[in-house]
């Protein structure tokens, strides 16, 4: 999530009001407040919103959801006569370029700050960790154009951005910081991105490094954007964000031609909506001209166009408005999720309980009858606990979670009974007799299943005591069975029992082996059973 | 007064007589141990009616080597009586008592050694040690040496002296009754009515039972229950499915984009399994791609089908009602699901891999977005919270988004839970042409709060000590 600092000061100027009526609306435009600190707030924005992960940006919206300024904001763009030429080989490595320049900047180093942290927000949000979009920012006046988006080999070297000495692109991936960090995005190509001046001098190596040349600083008056990236869309929206926030700062945006297109235009973008189609989403009524005033609220440009329909301009920076549904959420925000009238829809309906958790329930209710005590072990657990202390061969369905955090979490449970000797581990130190049951999912390949499995441990525990409870639970649920020896190595030769239904195992039941008992560091016998509800009448073939 | 038991009305029956008695002359009048007499005896004197006095004695006892010297004399006494104007020190080497001895001689001075003879000091005596062995005392340092040497104990004896108190000699005086008493009650005893005129033990009530243990339902799966039956009261369907899913419902179907973080590996727990896609999933690939046949552009660039296949352990329910109204797509539909979810998280106290997710659905003609704020306030209201608010949220498959905030004594307003209207991306290659209204939200949120746990781990590695000490029924106030 992007958490953005907003200065009060900055805040008030920009939005023309006092930090008390921003901050308390603020959260009804979607965001919350982390921080409330003596000179800022730090206030966390949706990934949706690019456009509000600045200052600039966040007044541009609170003008409009306060009443101060409302409707599309304008934002002029004259060309700069600057050119960017694109090197054909870059189609498959890194093919979309995107920039601007920026003038008549005032920094200072709170205001450095703030434009490096909306570039970062941009990077994670729009940028996909800068393998869609990376954005560079340039001390135009350093450089001399037209500039040059090129193929370069690994093997030329620049000064990168906070180091003294000329490097290789190939020694910044492996030297400097942001190379470690985003090598993977360009290593495997036989040629690196590269922006060069007219000069040669290199502005950055995307989406790795800027130069150390054109090193932004507070004494900075110019800018020059580039964007680099995979996707047109998304690198369009970074150059669009960025211009738009500089220009509310008031700086002058002008455009470049890149392979002689002007860009950016910063324009909005048309969609008609209906209204009928928004009152009936939201479910409050809405006229043409309400339906317009709310989303000029939300700084869009809007008009009535006959009584059902309404004209909107979108801004360029609101990356969001994907489907008209977009902008009808906008109308709930401007009209106040708090104002729609919230009744519960009319048709009636009937509940209707699943089999697997009526069964599921039926059987912790008989385990409760037979004094067993309820638990609920994770799911996902090892191969060491499952099979290994169990004295059991593996299972040819398990799953094996592909990275998992932990040695203790590599794979689904097959079964429970191994996670209640587990539990029995836990509390060796609490009173005896201690009878537990789980009753829950388990994994078989890619099939979901649900057992029970219950056991029980005191100086007496025994096979008749296994036998018996389990036979209780089993005939309580209706399982028609019969019991066979069993050959299951984590029980005790001779006091092991498989429980047959239609010929099939089903489930089993008996005292644990002394060398599982050991595994699992108990001092006591452990009497236990676990079978597969699927044998349960009324489970449903799923 | 609580009841006395038999036992001690036969005790004070006795002391009536003795007054005061030691606790082996007691026994051997009763018929007892000495333990069970000194038992009995403490409890008269809670009730005031005797006084137990405890005598510890203390007794020296001589070590084996300690006898031994009580015989012979203390190897230095030994030593001296050998040693006359002459002895060679290589002569009274092989005394037996020399290693022992020869050391104490020195410490204490009585000897002299001149040259390869050994002489007594003038006046040298090993007298007092002598009378110390034979009599010792606690406060002679003669004695406390004897002891650092191992060749005298002290051991303590206890002796347990009891009287009777005037409030006993009352008591007894009233008379006793000293029939036998009857603990359980026996079959005989009740068919044949001599239960009519046994002495029935009275039992002190005022005592604490021995704690007996119920099996029970475990605290989470009882607020599990509580909200899975509030649902079905609400008239919604229960759903049930697979915590496997293939990305494709999981997130495609979703109208999450290919590339979106939350599908990495470092957020998604993925399986080294496919499953083939659905049919009709092209339609799903041409939503992502330019937006269908809806007013949506899509998210453009590519969509690869080996991604949609990738089985994942499910990281919401949405998975299962999404494809519960692809298999319904007629109206109403109103269902919940209550699952395990997975999300690829560092475990820390309140963070879990695996945790509960309740999530209802509801789709139907004309449902609108307040419909769908009207179910959330009467859901949290049935839990049992009585403020409940929203506020504008984002999520990727939902338009409009919103967060439910409700109100907890003492902490202020928490959040629960988001909800939505999906998408039309998400409804539409579904063949599902109705709004559908949906909410989630994490059920362990709410057990944290109800059961007072700092550790959400306590959940699934419970203490059974907690488990038995948790009452089933809990005066929830304010939905916590």
């Amino acid at each position: 999530m992007a958490v953005i600092t907003l200065p009060y000061k900055y805040l008030e100027r920009l939005t023309r009001t006092d930090k008390k009526t921003i901050l308390d609306k603020i959260a009804l435009i979607g965001s919350d407040v982390e921080r409330i600190e003596e000179d800022h707030a730090d206030v966390e924005f949706f990934p949706d919103r690019p456009d509000l992960f600045s200052p600039e940006g966040v007044a541009r919206a609170m003008r409009g959801y306060l009443g101060i300024e409302t409707g599309l904001p304008s934002y002029s763009v004259k060309p700069s006569g600057i050119k960017f030429t694109i090197d054909p080989e870059l189609a498959n490595i890194r093919p979309v370029l995107g920039a601007a320049v920026i003038r008549g900047v005032s920094f200072d180093d709170e205001s450095i700050q703030s434009i490096m942290s909306l570039q970062e927000s941009l990077h994670w949000a729009v940028g996909r960790g800068r393998s869609k979009v990376a954005i560079g920012i340039h001390d135009m006046d350093t450089v001399r154009p037209p500039f040059h988006y090129i193929a370069s080999r690994p093997s030329r070297g620049f000064i990168p951005l906070d180091f003294k000495e000329k490097m290789t692109m190939a020694e910044i991936l492996e030297k400097h910081p942001k190379g470690r960090d985003y090598a993977k995005i360009v290593k495997d190509f036989p040629l690196y991105p590269l922006i060069v001046d007219d000069d040669d001098h290199v502005l950055s190596f995307p989406p790795i490094i800027n130069g150390e040349r054109t090193r932004v600083t507070i004494d900075t008056k110019n800018i020059l954007l580039d964007t680099t990236g995979t996707d047109k869309r998304a690198v369009g929206v970074a150059v669009n964000i960025i211009c738009t926030a500089m220009a509310e700062a008031g700086a002058n945006i002008e455009s470049v031609a890149i392979g002689g297109v002007q860009t950016p235009t910063l324009a909005p973008a048309e969609r008609t909506v209906s209204v009928m189609e928004c009152s009936r989403l939201l479910g409050i009524d809405l006229t043409a001209a309400t339906m317009a005033e709310l989303l000029r609220k939300m700084r869009f440009g809007a008009e009535p166009d006959g009584a059902d329909t309404v004209k909107v301009q979108v801004p360029c920076y609101r990356a969001d408005i994907m489907h008209d549904w977009d902008l009808f959420e906008d109308v709930a925000i401007a009209y106040g999720y708090d104002k729609i009238q919230d009744l519960p829809p009319k048709t009636f309906t009937v509940g209707k309980p699943h089999p697997v958790q009526v069964n599921a329930a039926l059987a912790r209710e008989v385990f409760c009858g037979l004094g067993y005590l309820e638990v609920m072990p994770f799911t996902l657990t090892s191969e060491d606990v499952l099979y290994k202390r169990m004295q059991r061969p593996g299972r040819p369905g398990v799953l094996h979670v592909m990275h998992p955090i932990s040695i203790e979490n590599t794979v689904v449970r097959t079964e429970l009974l191994p996670l209640l000797l587990e539990f029995l581990t836990l509390n060796r130190h609490r009173e005896l007799p201690q009878r537990l049951f789980t009753v829950g999912d388990v994994v078989d390949s890619c099939h979901t299943y649900q057992q029970a499995s219950g056991v029980s441990t005191h100086p007496e525990a025994d096979f008749s005591e296994a036998y018996a409870s389990a036979d209780a639970v089993l005939h309580e649920l209706s399982v028609d069975y019969t019991v066979k020896e069993s050959a299951d190595p984590a029980f005790i030769e001779g006091r092991r029992g498989d429980i047959i239904v239609a010929g099939k195992k089903i489930g089993v039941f008996g005292e644990i082996h002394p060398a599982v008992l050991t595994a699992f560091e108990l001092e006591h016998p452990v009497a236990a059973f676990e079978f597969d509800l699927r044998a349960v009448p009324g489970y449903p073939v799923l | 007064m609580a009841e006395l038991t038999q036992n001690e009305k036969r005790l004070l029956a006795v002391l009536v007589k003795e007054e005061k008695a030691e606790a082996p002359h007691l026994a051997d009048l009763l018929a007892a141990t000495q333990e069970a007499v000194v038992q009995w005896a403490h409890l008269a004197e809670d009730k005031g009616l005797a006084t137990v006095e405890r005598i510890v004695s203390k007794e020296f006892v001589y070590t084996d080597e300690g006898k031994t010297y009580l015989k012979d004399g203390l190897p230095e006494t030994q030593l001296l009586r050998f040693i006359h104007p002459g002895t060679q020190l290589a002569d009274l080497q092989k005394h037996e008592a020399f290693k022992i001895g020869f050391g104490q001689l020195r410490k204490k001075g009585l000897v002299k050694v001149e040259g390869a003879s050994v002489a007594k000091a003038p006046g040298a005596s090993t007298d007092a040690d002598e009378a110390a062995l034979k009599n010792p005392s606690a406060t002679d340092t003669k004695t406390k040496d004897l002891f650092k040497r191992g060749i005298l104990q002290e051991t303590e004896t206890v002796r347990y002296t009891v009287a009777i108190t005037p409030e006993g000699f009352a008591l007894a005086k009233k008379g006793l009754d000293l029939r036998e008493e009857t603990g359980t009650l026996t079959r005989e005893q009740i068919l044949s009515g001599s239960w009519k005129t046994a002495n029935l033990r009275k039992y002190d009530v005022t005592k604490l039972p021995k704690k007996a243990y119920p099996g029970k339902i475990h605290p989470y799966q009882r607020i599990i229950s509580e909200m899975r039956e509030i649902l079905l009261e609400m008239g919604f369907e229960e759903l049930y499915g697979g915590i496997v899913q293939q990305s494709f419902w999981n997130f495609d179907a979703l109208f999450q984009p290919q590339d979106h973080p939350a599908r990495e590996m470092q957020d998604t727990f993925y399986l080294n399994e496919t499953l083939p896609l659905p049919p009709g999933y092209e339609k799903v690939k041409a939503m992502h791609i330019s937006g269908g046949e809806t007013s949506s552009t899509g998210w453009g660039g590519v969509w690869k089908e080996e991604k949609a296949e990738q089985c994942v352990l499910r990281t919401h329910t949405t998975s299962v009602s999404i494809q519960h109204l692809a298999r319904n797509p007629n109206p109403p539909v109103k269902a919940f699901c209550i699952g395990r979810v997975y999300r690829r998280e560092t475990i820390d106290t309140t963070h879990l891999a695996e945790f509960e997710q309740l999530e209802g659905i509801v789709m139907d003609e004309g449902v609108t977005f307040g419909n769908l704020l009207g179910i959330l306030r009467e859901f949290y209201h049935r839990i049992g919270f009585e403020g409940v608010r929203f506020k504008p949220s984002y999520y990727p498959y939902t338009e409009p988004s919103l967060d439910a905030e409700v109100y907890v004594e003492g902490i202020g307003w928490i959040e629960m839970g988001g909800a939505g209207v999906f998408r039309e991306e998400v409804t539409a290659p579904l063949g599902i042409n109705y709004p559908v209204l949906a909410w989630g939200l994490g059920v362990s949120r709410i057990a944290m709060l109800r059961l007072g746990l700092k550790d959400l781990r306590y959940l699934h590695k419970s203490d059974v000590a907690f488990l038995r000490e948790t009452p089933s029924l809990r005066q929830n106030k304010g939905g916590i």
